[in-house]
């Protein structure tokens, strides 16, 4: 691994609006990361809702949390749950009991520190919105994945939030680098886009004019992991999947061609036979 | 000679018109103190017309010449609708009187000869155009964001998103789609114009007058300007 200890990666996965799939890209990224061998940690930001726990399948094993741990109450290792799947990932859990309050930028910041020294990603899950608890998940971010469904509302939603990324995390109060930001958009759907119900990849790019990670198709496979506590990513047969899976490699630098823009063109042969 | 040293041309230019409301010499200067103080640069040396349509009959006209002279104008003339006694009157005393040239007067035929202002005096007549400099905006400003350009031009390089907000005293420039809201001569500059290279604004505001995005039809989508015609905002294609 060509990642030194102090040179974790924090990246937040953002939306301003809610239920656009920020929790099941965290999910699905932070393992895919793993898979590839990298040490990861999933950071649950949204503190009295917690769901990550939920869509990685540890929520039996919540036993500390991130506020406990802010708070001195116990130690990281206490907090951390160990992926029984790939044993290079680990999630710290929100609290389900205490509110977004409970955090502050000192303490997170000591938090993060800390693990930076033994991860190489800190995947940090936003809330939604633009309050306290999404500000503090992206204040320390070095990148951001900002989530997007191709609709107006959440497309108006993302542009604001690049715009906090850019004028209140730490990286623009001490005049940094600018966070990078990746464009993520979900629940893609290529027929609703050829019938006008929807925007399309270009359209969204055009608004947000930010670079393009991944597309991943609307698709039943989401719904389906996330019940079960699997990541989608996990499906590998599934578009979803594979979507996810492409969206990694090209985080970690690699080209890769999108996938699943276009609607499946049914044929003469498949409309009369039914394929 | 040949004709060729000199050209008379008719031009119209824009002057600060200084309305008297009444002949005290003690209040009118007690005004201008408190006007001027607000923004001293901003007067120096302008140009300035004295609208005496309110107190014509009892005003000592050099008084007034010296007063606002006093307090830095550059002295042109004066002007206001009064009667031809009272014109001449001026004029005889060697002040400048000029009308101004609004459509809605009676005195159409009048406004070709007396556009010109008359130099029997040792006014230099500038031309009032504002110049600002220019703030130049790098990326792209999103939503629920706000820029102004205070006593500037606005430029950006790059895309304002909708729900953002960009203000500027003189003009604005976008290079990229203007999608928030734009808003150019806030403090009051007529000539102002906001240019972009897609139009898809959900607001445009030139010296007050605005339109939303209705009215936007024409140009929709294409690069365009936006200017003010009298008190109309128009919209111009931007080749």
């Amino acid at each position: 691994m060509e990642n030194t200890r102090s040179m974790a990666r924090i990246i937040v996965v953002t939306s301003g609006k809610g239920g656009v799939g920020k929790t099941t890209s965290s999910a699905a990224i932070g393992i895919g990361l793993a898979l590839k061998g990298h040490k990861v940690v999933l950071i649950d930001f949204d503190i009295g809702l917690r769901n990550l726990d939920l869509i990685m399948g540890c929520e039996r094993r919540v036993v500390y949390d991130f506020v406990n741990v802010i708070n001195g109450e116990a130690t990281l290792n206490q907090a951390l749950i160990k992926d029984k799947r790939v044993s290079s990932l680990s999630v710290l859990p929100a609290s389900q009991t205490r509110d977004k309050d409970a955090l502050n930028k000192e303490n997170v910041g000591k938090v993060l520190e800390e693990l930076g020294k033994t991860f190489d990603y800190i995947l940090c899950d936003s809330p939604a919105g633009i309050e306290a608890g999404a500000m503090m998940a992206l204040y320390y971010a070095d990148e951001a994945i900002v989530t997007t469904n191709p609709e107006v509302s959440s497309v108006r939603d993302s542009d604001r939030i690049l715009g906090m990324l850019s004028s209140r995390s730490r990286r623009a109060e001490l005049g940094l680098d600018p966070i990078k930001e990746h464009l993520l958009l979900t629940r893609y759907s290529p027929k609703r886009v050829e019938e006008g119900e929807m925007l399309s990849v270009e359209d969204v790019k055009d608004i947000l004019a930010i670079p393009l990670l991944g597309v991943i198709p609307e698709s039943e496979a989401v719904l389906k992991a996330s019940n079960a506590g699997e990541p989608v990513i996990l499906d590998t047969e599934s578009d979803a999947g594979k979507a996810y899976q492409d969206v990694i490699d090209r985080l970690l630098g690699e080209t890769v061609d999108f996938r699943f823009l276009v609607a499946e063109k049914k044929g003469i042969l498949s409309r009369i036979f039914g394929g | 000679m040949a004709d060729a040293s000199i050209e008379f041309k008719g031009t119209s230019f824009t002057l600060s018109v200084l309305h008297l409301k009444t002949s005290e010499l003690v209040d009118i200067r007690a005004d201008l103190v408190k006007k001027v103080a607000q923004a001293p640069d901003f007067f120096y040396l302008v140009p300035i017309m004295v609208d005496i349509e309110k107190v014509a009959c009892s005003i000592n006209y050099q008084a007034v010449k010296v007063l606002v002279e006093e307090f830095n104008f550059t002295f042109v003339g004066f002007t206001g609708s009064i009667d031809k006694e009272q014109r001449k009157l001026i004029r005889e005393l060697g002040f400048s009187f000029v009308n101004a040239s609004k459509v809605d007067t009676s005195k159409k035929t009048a406004v070709t000869d007396e556009v010109l202002v008359e130099k029997s005096n040792q006014v230099d007549v500038k031309i009032e155009r504002k110049l600002f400099s220019d703030k130049i905006h790098r990326g792209q400003i999103r939503s629920g964001q706000q820029v102004y350009a205070k006593d500037q031009n606005l430029v950006v390089i790059g895309s304002v998103s909708a729900g953002a907000e960009i203000i500027a005293d003189g003009n604005i420039h976008v290079y990229g789609s203007l999608r928030g809201r734009a808003i150019a001569g806030a403090q009051g500059h007529h000539q102002a114009q906001i240019y972009c290279q897609n139009l898809e604004a959900e607001l445009v505001s030139i010296n007050g007058n605005y339109w939303l995005s209705e009215s936007m039809e024409q140009h929709w989508g294409s690069p365009a300007y936006i200017h003010l015609t009298g008190t109309e905002l128009t919209s111009s294609q931007l080749i």
